[in-house]
């Protein structure tokens, strides 16, 4: 009798789950080691050094922030920081270099076939570069915002103890930013072929401009979703103050994380799904 | 997770960094910390002060003596130093030399009194100077004198009943740290070292401590009570009534080659705000009136200015060293 033919053992292919971390696995200390982490840490290494100056002036001198001749406390400065350093400058731009080079990267160094080759999801390709990335920029960002907070809030007669709360809430808001930002401009580096432009034009232009403009034009940004997790008062009286209230449409927390939770899924969904269709035509 | 050394050195020491800054952040947040080494401005020898003082002063004596507006200002209008030297001769201490910073304070109104209705606690004022003292001469000076010494809690306590004090409670000093004195009423004296054992003290003061460390971290500051004050000073009626109702007011400065400072009044409430706003407007413009026929002042008169919003009213100045230079000339006799 000639025995029946035994099949030979499959592999299965990897869960997109476990082929996500795989990804980020291998994407991190890529990431990390890069180029554009020297230039992140260039960029947060200015609040840092802003910070440390100001201790230092505070403590040699008894200088600090004034604001019509008046001492601005050091929480007020932190918060300053926090919103135009932090919020309307470094996250955006932290998501528009890391976000749109998630894909375009590996398309530009014709390296994507080595992934699509692999046995997974080819969104598990999108998705742990974009853990990796979301880990990367939190763990040098934090950390950045940490110490500002311990430079800058004794200064100026500013209390560690009463400002903590909104560090918290701070730090949970540049973290929702970074995902929000870099779930945009992942989509936008996987639809585009040079998207680098196109995310600075947005962020930097688009996002600024719109906030400005009476209307609803303001409900197509990131920046308005997350100005209402920002618990900052700005000082008053002062320019940015009176700049503020011209804009001063926030919406309440709830509708801020409802919306960047739509945003952030959204843009996450359309760009795994641009990645499982598109055919990326390498350029020779 | 196949991280390399590098990155997972990196991604520890991130970590730590954050769980630090939370684990700081949380002790001071809980247990209130005042987390000195964090902290700046804020003189250490607070807790020695009273929940309820009703004023609270500090100077840094040494960088005051030697900023150059004080030589300026000798010079342009040399003052007796009785007080100083009666205060050297009776205590062996040298203010110029020997203190480096100054910490006062005064009790509550309510403190003291006589009756039924007498309040158990001190009253008056108490001075702490941090600096470099001989004990062993200022005792004996003291003793020189007609003061006794104590030991009060384990603190030797120096006190001379008989010397004039503002409340006739006597004199006394005791070194309660190395370097640091306080001087003043033996009952006052008394209770700072009951409060170096532990109970509160005027950092439990949140209104009190939020209107210190909202000033400038000047070379000299003070804050008080407006209330209290008004109370300790027991004005006629006629004229308490007239006094706009201030509830705190601080004073700051900063004194290097020219005087900067800012006065700062609370009021009960925006109304009392614009009241007090107007009146110190109609002042300084009388000021600049007055000023416009002396050249020496017409630059202090010109810094003058006033802010301030809803129930507070502040009122900066800048003096230039020059102003005293110029008052100097004015006072002398022309020479012949």
């Amino acid at each position: 009798m000639i025995p029946p033919s035994v099949a030979p053992p499959t592999r299965r292919a990897p869960t997109l789950a476990a082929s996500t971390l795989r990804v980020f696995d291998l994407s991190l200390g890529q990431m990390l080691w890069s180029r554009r982490s020297a230039f992140l840490a260039v960029l947060l290494g200015g609040p840092v050094l802003v910070a440390a100056a100001l201790r230092l002036a505070s403590i040699s001198y008894g200088w600090g922030f004034r604001f019509r001749s008046q001492q601005v406390a050091g929480d007020a400065v932190f918060g300053m920081m926090i919103w135009l350093l932090y919020v309307r400058f470094i996250i955006p731009v932290l998501g528009v270099f890391y976000g749109t080079s998630l894909v375009a990267d590996e398309v530009e160094d014709k390296t994507i076939t080595y992934l699509f080759t692999r046995p997974m999801p080819r969104s598990a390709v999108l998705l742990g570069k974009f853990l990796a990335y979301l880990v990367c920029t939190l763990l040098l960002v934090l950390p950045s915002v940490m110490l500002v907070f311990f430079l800058v809030v004794p200064t100026g007669g500013g209390s560690i103890a009463e400002t903590f709360p909104s560090l918290v809430v701070d730090l949970g808001m540049l973290a929702v930013g970074l995902t929000a930002y870099g779930a945009v401009f992942a989509m936008v580096g996987t639809y585009l072929k040079r998207p680098l432009v196109i995310g600075l034009a947005f962020a930097l232009g688009w996002e600024p401009a719109a906030l400005l403009i009476p209307g609803y034009l303001k409900q197509l940004t990131v920046a308005h979703y997350l100005q209402g997790l920002v618990t900052h008062e700005m000082p008053q009286d002062s320019p940015i103050a009176i700049l503020l209230q011209v804009v001063r449409e926030v919406p309440s927390v709830a509708t801020s994380l409802t919306a960047l939770s739509v945003i952030i899924v959204v843009t996450l969904w359309l760009a795994a799904w641009a990645v499982e269709r598109r055919e990326y035509v390498l350029e020779q | 997770m196949s991280l390399t050394a590098r990155t997972r050195h990196f991604v520890v020491a991130s970590l730590l960094v954050l769980l630090a800054g939370i684990g700081a952040g949380l002790a001071a947040y809980y247990m209130r910390v005042p987390l000195g080494v964090f902290q700046s401005g804020e003189p250490q020898d607070l807790r020695y002060v009273p929940e309820d003082a009703a004023l609270v002063a500090y100077a840094n004596v040494h960088d005051v003596m030697a900023s150059e507006i004080r030589q300026r200002i000798r010079r342009a209008v040399p003052m007796p130093e009785n007080g100083q030297r009666q205060f050297q001769n009776e205590t062996g201490i040298n203010i110029e030399t020997d203190i480096d910073r100054v910490l006062a304070y005064l009790g509550p109104a309510s403190a003291g009194g006589s009756g039924a209705n007498a309040d158990a606690r001190p009253s008056g004022g108490l001075v702490l100077a941090r600096g470099r003292f001989d004990e062993v001469k200022i005792e004996t000076l003291m003793r020189d004198h007609g003061a006794s010494v104590e030991e009060y809690n384990g603190i030797r306590l120096i006190a001379n009943p008989a010397a004039a004090g503002p409340m006739g409670d006597g004199f006394a000093l005791a070194f309660i740290e190395p370097g640091l004195a306080a001087v003043g009423s033996t009952p006052m004296v008394r209770a700072v070292i009951d409060r170096m054992t532990g109970g509160s003290n005027v950092t439990a003061n949140e209104e009190l401590m939020s209107q210190i460390r909202a000033l400038d971290d000047g070379t000299a500051w003070a804050v008080g009570r407006f209330d209290e004050l008004g109370a300790n000073a027991r004005l006629p009626q006629q004229i308490a009534s007239q006094i706009p109702p201030i509830t705190w007011f601080s004073l700051s400065s900063r004194i290097g080659t020219d005087l900067r400072g800012t006065v700062r009044a609370d009021t009960r409430d925006e109304a009392a705000a614009a009241n007090l706003r107007d009146v110190v407007r109609g002042f300084v413009a009388l000021a600049k009136l007055q000023a416009g026929s002396r050249p020496e002042f017409q630059a202090v008169v010109q810094s003058l200015e006033l802010g301030g919003s809803d129930k507070t009213v502040t009122l900066s100045f800048s003096v230039s060293g020059e102003v005293f230079d110029a008052i100097g000339a004015a006072a002398r006799p022309p020479q012949r």
